[in-house]
C-alpha cells in the first residue's frame, strides 16, 4: 500500500509513547487489541494502511519496530492486551538486556553492534511496503537507548534510505525537576546533533511543558508517565489525522511537513493542543466553541507543548503554522478567524518571507467519543524553540567546563581518544541556535552558515 | 362533355353566348334586380341544373316547348318601355339558344327551372315595374363584363360548370352576400319595390336600417367602398328628412361593426385570429353573430308582419299609430346594447387579428379588466372559449407529456432536432411569446418541468407507470377552463397543476436519487474530478509519475487505465461504490507540440442514460475545472515531491560542500519555501475555501431539494462559483500571472536538477581525489601528480564559476517569480470579488509582499487603479524576457 510510514520505537520512553500511540490508533480505527477490525468499523472511511498492514488472516498489524536494550517496557507491552497486535519479528531486544545505562555513548555503540539485526527488520518492513514514504522515530533525547542508539539508527537510516523522510517525535527532558541522569546534558547535545543533521523533521515534545500542563491545566498533582504519555499520544495521533483520514490536502507526510519546514535545519516543530481541560471542567462549557476560539487558544503559550515560548514582546516569531482542527466547526468560519488573527496580530511571523496559518479540517474518528466538541492541534515552526537548545547548551557547557561525568563516555570507542565528538555536537547545536536567531531577522536570506561549516567540515 | 372538348374554340364562344342568353332570360323573368339577387338566381339555377339534371328530365311532364310556352304566357303581361314585350324578348332569346349548339336535355331542364322561377316569383314580380333604366344598363354591363372574363379564363369547361362557377364567384365579390347567409334561403324581399308600395317612406327607412344592421345595403344606405361604413345613398337622400338621415346614419353604425365582426370571424379573410385557440374565438364570435342575427330577425319579422297588415289594408291607420310599429326612434333605443356588444367584439377581434395561442389569450385577457359587467362577461366568455384548447393542451402535456400543437401556439415547445440525450436540458423549452399573461413564468416553468419529467421518465428511465389519479386530475383540469385566468391562483385547476407538478417531480427525484444515485455521482465527481479525494490523487500522480513527465506523443491511454485502477484499488477509493468508480476514466488528449503527460492526461467522468441527460451539460465545466486543479496538483507534486524532497536529501549528502554551495542552497531553500507557501495557500484556498465550502452549501441544498431541477440548479451554481474561485473565468491578467508563477516553478525544478548535478559531479571528483590521497598515503607514495592537482584546481574553479552562474540564474527565476506574484496579488487586491480580495490578504498574511512592494499597500484609489495598470503592463514586459533569452 502506498505512502506507508514505519514507526520505530526506541528505548524506554520511545516504546511507552509508541505503545500509547498504537493504542490510540487502534481505538480510532476500530481495531481490537489483537488486530481484528471491529464489526462497527467496517465502512472504511479511514486509511488504515498508512500505519497498518493486513496479515494473511486480515489482522491489522502495525508497521512498528520495537527496539530496546532492556526488556522491561517491551515485556510490559508484550504482556498487555495489545501483545498480539505487534509483529513479534519486529521486536528487537538486546540479548544481554542490560540497557544503555542512560549513557549516550553506550547506546550508540550498542546500536552499532546490533545494527545488522535492526536493519534486517527495517529492510524487511521497507520491502514489505509498496512505496514507503518515511520513518517515524519515537524516543527521548536524554536517556541512553533512545538517545544513543536512536542517534545511531538515525544516522544509518538517513544513509540507507536517503530518499525517505525521517520524522522523529523526540521527548525533551523535564527541566523543572532535577534529573537523576547526570549526563543528560551530554546525551541531549549529542542527540540534538543527529536530530539536526539526519532527521527531516522533529516534533519536539517537551517534558517540562507537558508536566506543567498536567499539573496546572489538568490539575494532576503528580503526573504519571501514563498521563503524560496520553497527552503525547493525542498529539501524535492528531498530527497524523490528515494522513489517516484523507481529504483534499496534506495527505502525505511530505506534503504535511514540506510547507512547515523552509530550510533543512529549521525543522524542529512544536505543538500546541486545545482543549486542555480536566474532565470536570468540560462539563460546564459556557458557549459554542468557534474556530476562532480554537485558533486563538492554540496561539497561547500556555497551550504549547514546548516550554520555550516567551512573551510576545520578544523577537521570536513563527516560521509557519499548521492548525489541525477536528470536530463540529463551520468551514466558512475558518477564513474569518484567520482574518481576525491577522487584524489583532495574535501571531508574530517571520519578516523575510511569506508566512501564514494553514488550516486542515480532517474528519475525526467516529469510534472515539471525545468529551470536546472541537479540538485543535497546532504544529508550528517557531524560532523560539531555540531557547530549548540554548538551555541544553548552557547545561552542557556547565558540565563540559568541568569535564564532569565523562568517564562512562570515555569507555566507549567513540570517545576513547578524544572528546571532539562532543565539541562537534556542541557546535552543530550552537549553529542551529544561531540559525534560529538569524531567522528572526529580516536579512535571514543573506545569512550564511559559513562559520559552522568551517569547523564541522 | 368530351364532345365539347373537341369542338374547341367554337364551344368557348358558344359558352359565353349561352351564359349571356341565360342572363338575359333571368332578367326577363325576374326583372332588373340588385346584382347579388341576380347572381343568386343564376347560382341557384346552375346548381339545380347540375344536380338534378336527370331527375328533372324523368319527372317533369312538360316538354321544352311547353315550358317555353308557359313562360311566355307568364311574361306576356309585362311590358318593356320601348314597346317590345318581355315575352317577345324572351322568345327571341330562346330562339338564339336553340341556334347554338347545345345539349337538348340541358336546354330542357334550364327551361323547366326558368318556368318555376317565373311561376314562383310571379306574385312579387308581377308588380315589379320599377324603372329599369336607372340601373339596368349599368347592371347588365357589369354582369356581362364579369361573365366574359370568367368564361375566357375557363374556355374549355362546359357551360353548366361555367355557370356554376359564375354563381359561386359572384357570391364572393360582395362582402355583404356572405353576411346575409341567414337570409339567403328565404328569398330576399325586394325592398326597392317596397318603396313603391308604401307612399310613406317610414317603413322603408326602418327596413333599410334593419338591413343595415346585418350589413346589407338598402335604398338609403350604401356602403362606402373604402371604409366599409354605411353612407346615405345620394340618389335617395332627397326622400329623407334631416332627422331620419341622421338617425339612419347612427343606426347604420351597428351594421358597420357587424360587418367588422363578420370579417374577423371569417377564416378566409386573413384578419382572423389563428390556431386552435383562434378557432375557438371565431366560433365564439360566430355564436355572438348568430345571436345578434336572431335578434335582428325578430325585428325583421315584426316589420314584415306589420307590412303585410298594411298591405292588406286592414287596420292600416290604427296600426300605424299603435306602439307596435317599429320606428327609427325605437330602433335607436334598441340598438344601443347590440351596438355596444358589437363594438367590443370588434375591438377585441381587431386586437386579435392574426394572433394565436398565448398571445391571443393575453390580448383578450387585457380586456378583462372592465368595470362594465356586460363587457366583463363578454370577455370572460371569449377568454373561456379561447382557453379551452389551451387547458386541454396543458393537461395533455402535464399528464401524458404529449404535445399536439400544429399551430405552434402552446407555450411549451419540443425541439425536433434535439436528441434524447439532451432531453432534460434542451429538448423542451418555453415558447415565451405564446405564454399567456395570466400564466406566471413560475407556473409555466412548473408546467414545462412536469411534462419534461414525464418525457424523461418514459424516454430515458423507461418507466411506463402513469400518474395515479390521472383521470381525476384531468377531469378537474379540463372541467373549467376559466380558472386558468383567475386572478388568484387558488383554483382547483391551479391546485391540480401543482399536484401534478409535485408528484411528477418527486417521482423523478426519487428515481434519480434512488436507483440512479444522482447524489452519489455528484459526490463522486466532487471527489475525483475536483480532487476531493486527496489520497487518491496523490497516489494516481505517484503511479503515473513517469507517464506524466513523458513527451505527449509517448503517452498511451491504455497504460494509464491500469494505473488508474491500481490507484483506485489501493486508496480509500476502494471502499467507494463500484457504480461510481466505473464511471471514472482517464483520457489522453491529442498532444500539441511540447506537451508532456501533465498537459494532456486528465480524468473524466463518463455518464450514461438518465445521468447523462442530467449531467452531460455540466461535463464541459468539469473539464474546464479539472485543468487548473490538476495543474495545481502538478505544481504541488513538483514542489514537494521533487524540489523540497531533493533539497532535504541532498542537504545531508552535500554537507561537506557547504562553504561553496551554502549560499546558493540557502537561497534555494528560502525561495522554495516562499513558493511552497504560495502553492499551499493557493491549494488551500481553492480546495477548501472555494470547493469544500461551496460543496457544503450544495449538500445542504441537495438535502432540502424537493425537485430535481433544484438540485441541478444548485449544482450548476456550485460549478459557476468554483469557476470563479479557480481563476478560470477571471480576468486574463490573473490567469497570466498564475501561469508565470507555475512556469517559474518548472523553471526552478530544471535549475535545481542541473545545480545538484554539478554539485554531485564536484563532490564525486573530490571524493575520488581524496581516495587517491588516502591510497597513496597507505602505500607511502606521493600519488598526486602536478597535473592532477592542476586539473583539480581547474575543475574547482570551473565549479565555482558554475555556481556563480547558477546563483544568477536562480536570481532571475526568483525575480520573475516575485514579479508574477506581485501582479497576481495586485489583481486579487483590486478585484471586485471580496473573496478574492480576502484570498489576497491570506497569501500575504504577514504582509511580506506588501512591505516589499509599495504598490500593494496603496488603497484602492483611482490613482492606484491607474498605476496598477501601468504596473501590470510593466510586469508583463519583464516577464517576457526570460522566454526571449531561451
Amino acid at each position: 500500500m502506498p505512502s506507508e510510514i514505519i514507526t520505530l520505537q526506541l528505548g524506554q520512553c520511545g516504546n511507552q509513547i509508541g505503545f500509547e500511540f498504537w493504542k490510540r490508533l487502534c481505538l480510532e480505527h476500530g481495531i481490537s487489541p489483537d488486530g481484528v477490525l471491529e464489526d462497527f468499523a467496517t465502512d472504511g472511511q479511514d486509511r488504515k494502511d498508512v500505519f497498518f498492514y493486513q496479515a494473511d488472516d486480515n489482522h491489522y498489524i502495525p508497521r512498528a519496530v520495537l527496539i530496546d536494550l532492556e526488556p522491561r517496557v517491551i515485556n510490559n507491552i508484550m504482556t498487555s492486551p495489545y501483545s498480539k497486535l505487534y509483529n513479534q519479528e519486529n521486536v528487537f531486544l538486546s540479548k544481554h538486556g542490560g540497557g544503555a545505562g542512560n549513557n549516550w555513548a553506550s547506546g550508540f555503540s550498542q546500536g552499532e553492534k546490533v545494527q545488522e539485526e535492526v536493519f534486517d527488520i527495517l529492510d524487511r518492513e521497507a520491502d514489505g511496503s509498496d512505496s514507503l514514504e518515511g520513518f517515524v522515530l519515537c524516543h527521548s533525547i536524554a536517556g541512553g537507548t533512545g538517545s544513543g542508539m536512536g542517534s545511531y539508527v538515525l544516522e544509518r537510516l538517513s544513509e540507507r534510505f536517503p530518499k525517505k523522510l525521517i520524522q522523529t517525535y523526540s521527548v525533551f527532558p523535564n527541566q523543572d525537576e532535577i534529573s537523576d541522569v547526570v549526563v543528560q546534558p551530554y546525551n541531549s547535545i549529542l542527540t540534538l546533533k543527529r536530530l539536526t543533521k539526519c532527521a527531516d523533521s522533529v516534533v519536539v515534545l517537551d517534558n517540562t511543558a507537558l508536566n506543567r500542563i498536567a499539573t496546572e491545566r489538568l490539575h494532576i498533582q503528580t503526573p504519571t508517565f501514563t498521563q503524560i504519555n496520553n497527552l503525547v499520544s493525542t498529539i501524535m495521533s492528531l498530527s497524523t489525522t490528515t494522513l489517516r483520514y484523507p481529504s483534499y490536502m496534506n495527505n502525505n507526510l511530505i506534503g504535511l511537513t514540506a510547507s512547515l519546514i523552509p530550510t533543512p535545519q529549521l525543522h524542529f516543530l512544536m505543538t500546541g493542543y486545545t482543549p486542555l481541560m480536566s474532565d470536570c471542567e468540560t462539563k460546564t462549557s459556557v458557549r459554542k466553541t468557534t474556530v476562532l476560539d480554537v485558533m486563538r487558544r492554540l496561539l497561547q503559550p500556555k497551550n504549547m507543548m514546548v516550554s520555550a515560548l516567551t512573551d510576545k514582546q520578544s523577537r521570536q516569531c513563527f516560521v509557519s503554522i499548521l492548525n489541525i482542527i477536528q470536530g463540529e466547526v463551520d468551514p466558512s468560519q475558518v477564513h474569518k478567524s484567520l482574518q481576525r488573527i491577522r487584524e489583532r496580530k495574535l501571531a508574530n511571523f517571520i519578516p523575510w518571507g511569506p508566512a501564514s496559518i494553514q488550516v486542515a479540517l480532517p474528519r475525526s474518528s467516529p469510534y472515539v467519543q471525545s468529551a470536546h466538541k472541537v479540538s485543535g492541534l497546532m504544529m508550528a515552526n517557531h524560532t523560539g524553540i531555540s531557547s530549548l537548545f540554548k538551555r541544553a547548551l548552557a547545561q552542557y557547557d556547565k558540565l563540559r567546563k568541568r569535564n564532569a561525568f565523562l568517564d562512562n563516555f570515555r569507555r566507549e570507542s567513540m570517545f576513547q581518544d578524544d572528546l571532539t565528538e562532543l565539541d562537534i555536537a556542541r557546535d552543530t547545536v550552537d549553529c542551529l541556535v544561531q540559525e534560529y536567531d538569524a531567522a528572526t531577522q529580516i536579512d535571514y536570506p543573506q545569512w550564511s552558515p559559513a562559520v559552522e561549516a568551517s569547523k564541522a567540515g | 362533355m368530351s364532345q365539347d372538348l373537341n369542338v374547341g374554340n367554337d364551344v368557348a364562344a358558344d359558352a359565353s353566348e349561352i351564359s349571356n342568353i341565360i342572363n338575359e332570360m333571368i332578367i326577363c323573368i325576374k326583372g332588373k334586380q340588385l346584382p347579388e339577387v341576380h347572381d343568386l338566381a343564376i347560382a341557384e339555377l346552375s346548381k339545380m341544373v347540375a344536380e338534378n339534371n336527370l331527375d328533372i328530365r324523368d319527372s317533369n311532364m312538360l316538354s321544352e316547348r311547353e315550358c317555353v310556352q308557359k313562360i311566355l304566357k307568364l311574361l306576356s303581361d309585362r311590358k318593356e318601355e320601348d314597346g317590345k314585350t318581355v315575352s317577345d324578348y324572351f322568345h327571341e332569346l330562346h330562339r338564339k339558344l336553340t341556334l347554338i349548339n347545345c345539349v337538348p336535355h340541358m336546354r330542357h331542364s334550364l327551361m323547366t327551372h326558368l318556368l318555376s322561377m317565373a311561376d314562383n316569383s310571379d306574385d312579387d314580380k308581377s308588380s315589379a315595374n320599377e324603372d329599369p333604366r336607372s340601373q339596368g344598363d349599368n347592371l347588365t354591363q357589369i354582369l356581362f363584363c364579369r361573365l366574359d372574363s370568367r368564361s375566357s379564363s375557363s374556355s374549355n369547361q362546359n357551360e353548366m360548370e361555367l355557370v356554376n362557377r359564375n354563381g359561386a364567384g359572384s357570391s364572393h365579390s360582395y362582402d355583404s352576400s356572405q353576411s346575409s347567409f341567414g337570409f339567403r334561403k328565404q328569398s330576399l324581399p325586394n325592398y326597392l319595390d317596397a318603396t313603391k308600395m308604401f307612399p310613406d317612406s317610414q317603413h322603408d327607412v326602418v327596413m333599410s336600417a334593419i338591413y343595415s344592421f346585418t350589413g346589407v345595403q338598402g335604398k338609403y344606405l350604401k356602403k362606402d367602398v373604402v371604409t366599409g361604413r354605411f353612407k346615405l345613398d345620394p340618389q335617395n337622400i332627397k326622400f329623407l328628412t334631416t332627422g331620419q338621415a341622421g338617425m339612419l346614419l347612427r343606426l347604420s353604425e351597428l351594421g358597420y361593426y357587424h360587418d367588422r365582426v363578420v370579417k374577423f370571424s371569417d377564416v378566409s379573410t386573413g384578419f382572423n385570429a389563428i390556431g386552435s385557440m383562434g378557432q375557438a374565438l371565431i366560433s365564439k364570435l360566430k355564436e355572438e353573430l348568430a345571436n345578434f342575427h336572431g335578434q335582428v330577425a325578430v325585428l325583421h319579422d315584426k316589420i314584415q308582419r306589420f307590412r303585410l297588415v298594411a298591405m292588406s289594408g286592414i287596420g292600416y291607420r290604427e296600426d300605424r299609430d299603435s306602439g307596435d310599429e317599429l320606428t327609427l326612434f325605437k330602433l335607436l333605443a334598441w340598438y344601443i346594447k347590440p351596438l355596444h356588444r358589437m363594438q367590443w367584439l370588434t375591438k377585441i377581434a381587431d386586437a386579435c387579428q392574426i394572433k394565436k395561442g398565448g398571445e391571443l389569450a393575453s390580448t383578450v385577457y387585457d380586456f378583462l379588466d372592465n368595470g362594465n359587467d356586460m363587457v366583463n362577461e363578454l370577455v370572460e366568455d371569449l377568454l373561456t372559449a379561447i382557453c379551452g384548447p389551451l387547458v386541454r393542451m396543458i393537461s395533455k402535456w402535464i399528464l401524458e407529456g404529449g404535445i399536439s400543437d400544429i399551430h405552434r401556439e402552446f407555450f411549451v415547445k419540443s425541439i425536433k432536432d434535439v436528441g434524447v440525450d439532451r432531453l432534460w436540458h434542451d429538448k423542451f423549452r418555453l415558447r415565451l411569446p405564446m405564454l399567456p399573461k395570466f400564466v406566471p413564468i413560475e407556473l409555466a416553468n412548473k408546467i414545462l418541468m412536469t411534462g419534461k419529467c414525464i418525457n424523461f421518465l418514459r424516454e430515458i428511465c423507461e418507466e411506463q407507470g402513469m400518474m395515479k389519479e390521472r383521470d381525476e386530475l384531468m377531469k378537474v383540469m379540463e372541467s373549467s377552463a376559466a380558472q386558468i385566468f383567475s386572478y388568484t391562483p387558488d383554483t382547483s385547476w391551479h391546485a391540480a397543476v401543482e399536484t401534478c407538478y409535485q408528484q411528477t417531480s418527486k417521482h423523478v427525484l426519487d428515481i434519480m436519487v434512488g436507483p440512479h444515485k444522482l447524489l452519489d455521482h455528484l459526490y463522486g465527481m466532487r471527489r475525483y474530478l475536483l480532487l476531493g479525494q486527496g489520497d487518491f490523487i496523490s497516489i494516481l500522480i505517484e503511479n503515473m509519475k513517469n507517464e506524466l513527465e513523458r513527451p505527449g506523443l509517448d503517452v498511451y491511454a491504455n497504460d494509464l487505465t491500469s494505473m488508474l485502477d491500481s490507484a483506485l484499488r489501493c486508496t480509500n477509493a476502494q471502499y467507494d461504490d463500484p457504480d461510481i468508480l466505473n464511471h471514472l476514466d482517464v483520457i489522453v488528449q491529442r498532444p500539441f507540440n511540447g506537451d508532456i503527460g501533465w498537459d494532456i492526461i486528465s480524468l473524466q467522468y463518463i455518464v450514461h442514460g438518465p445521468l447523462a441527460a442530467m449531467l452531460e451539460s455540466t461535463m464541459p465545466t468539469y473539464k474546464v475545472l479539472f485543468k487548473p486543479l490538476w495543474r495545481m496538483k502538478h505544481m504541488e507534486f513538483v514542489l514537494s515531491m521533487k524540489i523540497w524532497k531533493e533539497q532535504m536529501g541532498n542537504a545531508k549528502a552535500l554537507r561537506t560542500m557547504k562553504s561553496e554551495i551554502g549560499k546558493a542552497s540557502h537561497r534555494l531553500n528560502l525561495f522554495t519555501s516562499e513558493i511552497m507557501h504560495f502553492i499551499h495557500q493557493m491549494q488551500y484556498y481553492v480546495l477548501f475555501e472555494v470547493i469544500e465550502c461551496n460543496w457544503v452549501e450544495l449538500q445542504k441544498k441537495m438535502q432540502k431539494a424537493t425537485t430535481l431541477d433544484e438540485i441541478l440548479e444548485a449544482h450548476e451554481k456550485f460549478l459557476q462559483t468554483i469557476l470563479v474561485g479557480c481563476f478560470v473565468s477571471n480576468k486574463a491578467s490573473v490567469e497570466h500571472s498564475l501561469e508565470v508563477v507555475y512556469d517559474n516553478i518548472i523553471e526552478l525544478e530544471k535549475w535545481q536538477s542541473s545545480f545538484y548535478k554539478d554539485c554531485f559531479q564536484e563532490l564525486s571528483a573530490r571524493k575520488k581525489l581524496s581516495k587517491i590521497v588516502e591510497k597513496s598515503e597507505e602505500e607511502g607514495v606521493y600519488g598526486l601528480t602536478n597535473n592532477m592537482i592542476l586539473q583539480r584546481d581547474q575543475e574547482a574553479k570551473m565549479f565555482a564559476e558554475k555556481m556563480d552562474i547558477a546563483c544568477r540564474g536562480l536570481e532571475v527565476i526568483a525575480t520573475d517569480y516575485e514579479k508574477a506574484v506581485s501582479s497576481f496579488l495586485m489583481s486579487l487586491n483590486s478585484s471586485d470579488d471580496p473573496n478574492l480580495q480576502l484570498f489576497g490578504t491570506r497569501l500575504d498574511f504577514n504582509e511580506y509582499y506588501k512591505k516589499r512592494d509599495t504598490n500593494l499597500s496603496k488603497p484602492l484609489t483611482f490613482e492606484h487603479m491607474r498605476m496598477s495598470n501601468v504596473f501590470a503592463l510593466n510586469s508583463r514586459f519583464v516577464i517576457c524576457t526570460p522566454s526571449c533569452q531561451e
